[in-house]
């Protein structure tokens, strides 16, 4: 049952608009950073994830998150079925109210547990008498984890296909992990609009957990605290981009302040439309967008290439990034096609990225000439 | 507004059994002792410092315990809280993402009952201190300090201590502390008054954190001399 507003006291009506002002504050900030991840380009090797692990996720209970993840689409992803998992919020009146959708909480089976490895009595046995086995600290099996549906895609031979989905934290402009807290512990950084839990506020009630619809936050077990992607605010800080951007292989990532006009992320955004968010449907405003994947041309019985249909059905692409797909994929294929006749496309040149560092922005600075004090290791 | 009815009253009688006696649930004091009955009920969404929580959650549905049974004891040195509560499924620990552990508090205003929201933990200038047992705490209870909604926070210190056993649907628990601390806390005195609220969490019913059960109104608490 919604509170009924004509039963409220004064007291609570002027407490509500208490509550109320102190969650817009914590959703403002003056400045916002975004990244684009370009999908034509993400070639699933995980390189972002290892960086994100490396750098953020190996002790303390974190070991089992995975704040940068790469899943397989079409796919279950990680957590297992979030899609189905609800949160965020129905989007009412062009945007005037947003109603918070009751969110589910993912096992942590869901999301692959924290594995143990048999590496001892495989070092202990003969060679082949013992093989690795990974098992859940419970003991059981794992039979999820973080792209365990690795390449086994949509569709139908010949016509099967898969691409990959590179999922960090949003960084939303509408965060409904913000809203969901009761004790404000979750905040969007002033000078840059990172979301971030505030480790000493959060007491790990986990409705962040429930209310986020991406499903990218992890509860940690030993600090009894939710952890998230921090959008590596240390290193911008510092003028350095993500981990997970300088690590790409694939020239996937690109990072920057939305609202600098002459910056790559508003031209590939606002200017060009071809880098959308996923699920925008979920009205909680993300800023991580994704250039959506180009197909290649289905075929047909007799295994002959039939160039007016695409192998990525346009419904699913339209299930994962709204109705603008379909407007971001035609400029892409008109822009791809007038390089292809030997013409120019500033779009394709951005997306190319042939200089590397021109896609940080204003954070490319080298982390290795960085002057600040060894650390302890 | 703290509530006047005598019934309603809890008194702390001085007994001379040391903390190790009384920090035993089988202790001769508390099967002797009458326990006050409190009847618990849902904390007001409207209240909740949460719009996701306040339009996605039932009123209805939160609040699973409806009384708590509560005695107390002190020693001139140390207080005694003594709850009962029935639990069908205990739940001891975070053990997955969406499990929630049971838990009881208590909350003491610092200064007058009258000033202090008991609804909204306290206010900017009326704070109140809770003592907040769960099993997973392991025996070391949290001492928190609140200026209202959404701002409690555990103080570093804690003198509290607690045993607690779940039986047949029962929870039981004792916490107790010495009367005066050193952290930031309500100290108490024998032969004074002063207010007392609680709260109970069914966590295999979701509730944390201010998705609970708990006493609407301030009851008195006297200390015996
Ligand atoms: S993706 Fe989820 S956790 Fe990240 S800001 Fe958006 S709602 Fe919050
Ligand atoms: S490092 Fe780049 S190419 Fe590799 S999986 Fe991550 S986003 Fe894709």
């Amino acid at each position: 049952m919604p509170v009924d507003q004509k039963q409220l006291t004064d007291r609570e009506k002027e407490l509500a608009n208490e509550l109320q002002a102190v969650k817009d504050r914590l959703r403002t900030c003056k400045k916002q950073v975004a990244m684009v991840m370009d999908l034509n380009k993400c070639i699933g090797c995980q390189l972002c994830s290892m960086a994100c692990k490396t750098l953020w996720t190996q002790i303390e209970g974190r070991e089992y998150m995975w704040w940068n993840k790469v899943n397989t689409q079409p796919g279950k992803g990680s957590p297992k079925d979030w899609e189905r998992m609800g949160g965020g919020y129905k989007v009412l009146f062009g945007g005037k109210v947003r109603d918070p959708v009751r969110g589910q909480l993912p096992t942590r089976t869901d999301f692959g547990d924290n594995w143990k490895f048999n590496f001892e009595e495989v070092f202990a046995s003969k060679a082949g008498g013992k093989h690795l086995v990974a098992s859940n600290p419970d003991g059981s099996a794992p039979n999820w984890a973080m792209n365990w549906d690795e390449d086994q895609g949509g569709g139908k031979y010949p016509n099967a296909f898969y691409f990959y989905l590179p999922r960090i934290c949003n960084h939303c402009s509408y965060p409904a992990c913000v809203d969901a807290c009761p004790r404000n512990a979750l905040y969007k950084r002033d000078s840059d609009g990172a979301v971030v839990v505030d480790q000493e506020r959060c007491k790990g009630y986990r409705f962040c957990l429930e209310a986020c619809p991406y499903k990218v936050i992890y509860f940690n077990f030993i600090k009894k605290t939710s952890m998230k992607c921090i959008f590596c605010y240390p290193r911008l800080e510092e003028k350095v981009a993500n981990a997970c951007a300088r690590q790409c292989t694939g020239r996937v990532r690109f990072v920057g302040f939305l609202d600098d006009k002459a910056g790559i992320i508003h031209k590939l955004v606002n200017v060009w439309k071809v880098a959308l968010p996923l699920h925008p449907e979920y009205g909680t405003e993300p800023n991580v967008y994704y250039v959506p994947p180009l197909s290649p041309p289905a075929l047909d019985e007799q295994g002959r290439i039939d160039p007016q249909k695409e192998r990525i059905p346009m419904a699913y692409l339209r299930f994962l990034f709204g109705p603008e797909v379909e407007g971001a994929l035609r400029t892409l294929k008109q822009e791809l096609e007038k390089v292809r006749k030997g013409g120019k496309s500033e779009l394709m040149e951005i997306l190319i990225a042939r200089e590397w560092k021109a896609m940080f922005g204003p954070f490319a600075a080298d982390p290795a000439q960085l002057q600040r004090a060894p650390s302890k290791g | 507004m703290s509530n006047n009815d005598q019934s309603q009253q809890i008194t702390a009688s001085k007994l001379s059994a040391s903390r190790k006696e009384l920090l035993d649930l089988g202790a001769a004091a508390w099967t002797r002792l009458k326990s006050l009955r409190v009847e618990t009920t849902a904390t007001p969404l409207a209240n909740q410092p949460s719009p996701y929580i306040k339009a996605t959650f039932d009123e209805k549905v939160i609040g699973a315990v409806k009384e708590l049974q509560v005695k107390a004891v002190h020693n001139g040195q140390d207080i005694f809280f003594y709850f009962e509560w029935g639990s069908e499924n205990p739940n001891y620990t975070i053990g997955d993402v969406g499990t929630f552990p049971d838990g009881v508090a208590l909350l003491l205003p610092f200064k007058g009952p009258d000033q202090t929201p008991i609804k909204e933990m306290g206010s900017k200038d009326f704070a109140t201190n809770s003592w907040y047992w769960r099993p997973d705490f392991e025996e070391k209870p949290k001492n928190q300090i609140a200026h209202g909604l959404s701002t409690s926070l555990y103080t570093q210190e804690t003198s509290l201590v607690s045993v607690s056993k779940w039986e047949k649907g029962t929870w039981r628990v004792v916490l107790a502390r010495p009367l005066t601390v050193k952290e930031e806390a309500v100290n108490l005195t024998p032969g004074t008054e002063t207010a007392i609220g609680f709260a109970v969490w069914e966590g295999g019913n979701g509730e944390r954190g201010g998705v609970k059960a708990f006493s609407k109104e301030w009851r008195k608490l006297m200390l015996e001399a």
